[in-house]
């Protein structure tokens, strides 16, 4: 059996055994209560919708996974690995199955917001800003694989670059790690940022009705000098990925 | 965007006939022969003798195509082209571009990758194309998935153009308020707030209710439901399903056992 399919078994098996950990210990069946269920099509259906509105608007993000996040934060890791997971499905049944392969950079997505906001990260503008890297860099690690395994090349524009970076002479798996760590983190510190706003602007006793409403207490603080710290923090992690971290994985 | 649903088309036809889950049976297992099968051009086989005679079968050729020239082939040629000209490691060469030059390597293995993935989708847009969501999912629940992943699914295929219609209709309504969305970057940055903003908080205001209201009609309750419509399921579809495991379990025998 070649390498890559070892590969794959391996990691379908780790999956495996942490879905199969989870159900049993009774810590994914808290993520979902009925409103779960009913969240779920919402945050599906605004991934969808915003994402076509930003193509409308032709702003240079995706914006494509608030939903994900805000299911992850309110409802669980496991309810959001499942949004994101629904969602890409239903994007490719819907739109253009392109979208199957980055089924499970959906579901990490969810599953890296969940448990970011379970350990009390979601509640001020700067640790938002921290998910949202976070959420940035698992999204990457697994979504590279999958890259390479498609050839590197996916049909979207981001593709160019990685093109660039291959005919330069550098690894399959380095050229999309850079591309993507280029990419990745605009796109989902916005997108956190942008489901912290919604939470924010939801009441208090809407929010109490989902299983992990607790994570949704925002703290009260000065908005300024947060929104100060965010911008620093976003720099200096952006800063230390590109020149540290990026050659670290390509030895 | 998509001004229908689904892609299903309802024709009288032999296929359409076939349980739902007789359908996915069918696509699963030329997927895997065409994924798994040994041999350089199998999933291309596959393509061509199975599965668009079944879409003659089926009356549902020319939808295929359609389906084909406007999602399938625009993606495949693209990666083909890509992969062919930016894979490193061939070494025959066939032609130069420029600075680009193609090998006759990387064309055969980027063909291979490309007539799998041309198959999978191809496969996909055959199940939606001659199956109906709702009854592939009342099937399914009666057999054993969870009622609230059917719930889930089908709820979405309803709540996407309604929130679609929202949109537009609270686009046209800030528009007439003097938003501007055709300027400049920062303005429409800026514009992006007032269209989010009631579209997003209103669906989820809709969520408490909806939650209430699906309770109310006994959605968590454990009991047995019954069914308003009935899928047929004959012995005729109970037939090929096992034959399709069988071929299913033929294939990767045959896999394994080569390598």
């Amino acid at each position: 059996m070649s390498q890559d399919v070892v590969h794959l078994l391996v990691a379908i098996g780790v999956v495996a055994v942490v879905l199969a950990w989870a159900y049993v210990t009774k810590r994914m069946q808290k993520d979902f209560t009925t409103m779960t269920w009913v969240l779920i099509p919402v945050a599906i259906a605004i991934n969808i919708a915003i994402g076509q509105l930003v193509l409308v608007l032709k702003l240079p993000v995706y914006l494509d996974s608030i939903g994900t996040v805000l299911v992850g934060v309110l409802c669980g890791p496991w309810a959001g690995a499942l949004t994101g997971a629904l969602s890409n499905t239903i994007a490719g049944i819907i739109f253009d199955p392109g979208w199957w392969p980055w089924i499970p950079v959906a579901a990490t997505i969810g599953l890296t917001a969940g448990l970011c906001a379970n350990a009390g990260f979601f509640k001020t503008w700067w640790k938002v800003v921290v998910t949202g890297f976070l959420i940035a860099l698992a999204a990457t690690i697994v979504g590279s694989p999958i890259a390479v395994l498609l050839g590197g090349i996916s049909a979207s524009g981001s593709s160019i670059i990685t093109a660039f970076l291959l005919q330069t002479g550098k690894g399959i798996l380095e050229s999309v790690l850079t591309t993507n760590f280029l990419v990745e983190p605009i796109d989902k510190i916005s997108t956190s940022l942008l489901a912290f706003a919604i939470i924010d602007g939801l009441s208090a006793r809407y929010l109490a009705r989902f299983p992990h409403g607790e994570n949704a207490q925002l703290d009260q603080q000065k908005r300024t000098s947060e929104l100060v710290i965010a911008l620093i923090v976003v720099v200096v992690l952006v800063a230390v990925t590109i020149f540290f971290v990026v050659p670290m994985l390509n030895q | 965007m998509n001004d229908r649903l689904s892609f299903y088309r309802k024709k009288n036809s032999l296929i359409h006939r076939l349980n739902p889950f007789t359908k996915l049976a069918l696509i699963f297992t030329l997927i895997v022969i065409g994924l798994f099968g040994t041999g350089y051009w199998t999933a291309s086989i596959v393509v061509c003798l199975v599965l668009i005679p079944l879409t003659f079968i089926s009356k549902l050729f020319w939808e295929y195509l359609r389906v084909v020239l406007r999602l399938i082939l625009p993606t495949a040629t693209f990666m083909f082209v890509m992969q062919s000209v930016f894979i490193p490691g061939g070494i025959t060469e066939i032609f130069h571009l420029g600075p680009f030059s193609v090998e006759l390597e990387t064309v055969q293995r980027s063909f291979l990758i490309v007539s799998r993935l041309f198959l999978v989708i191809s496969a996909f847009a055959f199940l939606l194309l001659s199956t109906h969501p709702s009854e592939l999912m009342s099937d399914l629940t009666r057999r054993g998935l969870a009622p609230q992943f059917a719930y889930v699914l089908i709820s979405t295929l309803q709540i996407l153009p309604q929130m679609q219609a929202k949109a537009q209709t609270i686009i046209a309504a800030q528009r007439s308020r003097g938003l501007d969305t055709q300027s400049s970057f920062i303005r429409r940055v800026g514009s992006l707030v007032p269209l989010v903003g009631p579209l997003v908080f209103g669906s989820l205001v809709e969520v408490e209710e909806r939650a209430i209201a699906i309770e109310a009609r006994g959605f968590t309750s454990t009991h047995v439901k019954t069914f308003l419509h009935d899928v047929p399921d004959t012995s005729a579809d109970k037939v090929i399903r096992w034959l399709l495991v069988a071929l299913v379990v033929i294939t990767l025998i045959l896999k394994i056992w080569q390598s």
